[in-house]
């Protein structure tokens, strides 16, 4: 009687190095996410005293952000900047069109600096609005601020 | 440096290059996600919506006016106008609680008395060289009154 030759084989399977891809992805995925969106410079916002605004969250959004520089104002959008004045204006609304027809629901925002006037900051609600008519879209404008540390007072 | 231990007779081998390799992998992703901005919240705007109103008879409703005017020293000068109603504050708390006086609330909150209700048009107008924080505290002291539809209007409007 021939006896039966039974191969016993061990397969060991090696975790780490397919953890070590698996945060790669993630790592990578990460990033360019973080690179695609829109860029949110640290801008003092302003701080009232009893925030009754509500947090804006993660939701995509479009951030215009009114910079203080050089006695005036520099408007940005993602990292592209834009003068104060009416051809910049104009280039601004248009880029704001640009991404309004791609997604007519998201939301502008406004970060501009606190110590600015308010003529600085006005044309960019000018020209978000104009960019909700260029793009035939009913913009939604919100104005950022910061709420109090621990949350609504 | 040993990574070979003798364990009860057995041979334990710790491979410490893939294990190092995952742990700065792990920091470098908690490094990318970590946001050490404050909280941000935000108020939307009311745009006017032309056209909304089906009844063309219907009253235009005047909105109600905040100015703001250019910070001097520690005050602000607000000035609180609408219809039956002319006002002048020193506070943005003061501002706050004139509004809630005057926003007519429901049976629960018992203020029938006010004038307006929370829908009514509010019109926050700072002049040109008024402070971006000063025309946010008033637009957060309609939202803290209750108000629901309040905008910007052009500078000294």
């Amino acid at each position: 009687m021939r006896q039966a030759l039974v191969r016993i084989s061990r397969i060991d399977a090696d975790l780490t190095p397919l953890i070590d891809l698996a945060f790669l992805l993630i790592v990578f995925f990460v990033l360019v996410a973080r690179m695609s969106g829109e860029q949110l410079p640290a801008i003092p916002l302003p701080q009232p005293n009893a925030v009754a605004a509500t947090p804006a969250g993660t939701a995509r959004r479009l951030a215009v952000n009114v910079l203080a520089e050089d006695g005036g104002a520099v408007l940005m959008l993602g990292g592209e900047r834009f003068a104060a004045d009416s051809s910049g204006l104009d280039r601004l609304a248009s880029a704001i069109a640009r991404r309004l027809r791609s997604d007519p629901t998201v939301p502008v925002d406004i970060r501009a600096d606190r110590s600015l006037a308010y003529r600085f900051v006005e044309p960019a609600i000018h020209a978000i609005t104009a960019a909700g008519t260029q793009a035939g879209a009913r913009v939604t404008i919100r104005v950022c601020a910061l709420q109090a540390e621990g949350g609504k007072p | 440096m040993n990574s070979t231990r003798a364990v009860g007779g057995t041979r334990v081998r710790l491979a410490m290059t893939p294990m190092i390799d995952v742990v700065f992998l792990l920091l470098v992703f908690f490094v990318c996600t970590v946001r050490f901005e404050r909280n941000e919240a935000v108020y939307t705007l009311d745009l006017p919506q032309r056209g909304r109103t089906a009844d063309p008879l219907a009253l235009q409703e005047r909105a109600l006016v905040i100015r703001i005017g250019a910070r001097a020293s520690d005050a602000v000068p607000i000035d609180v106008q609408a219809d039956g109603l002319r006002e002048r504050l020193g506070s943005f708390d003061a501002l706050a609680a004139a509004l809630m006086r005057v926003r007519r609330g429901d049976a629960a909150d018992g203020n029938n008395a006010g004038l307006f209700v929370a829908d009514h048009p509010v019109l926050i107008t700072p002049t040109s060289d008024c402070g971006w924080q000063d025309a946010v505290d008033a637009f957060n002291a309609a939202v803290r009154a209750g108000f629901r539809n309040i905008g910007f209007a052009r500078s000294g409007a």
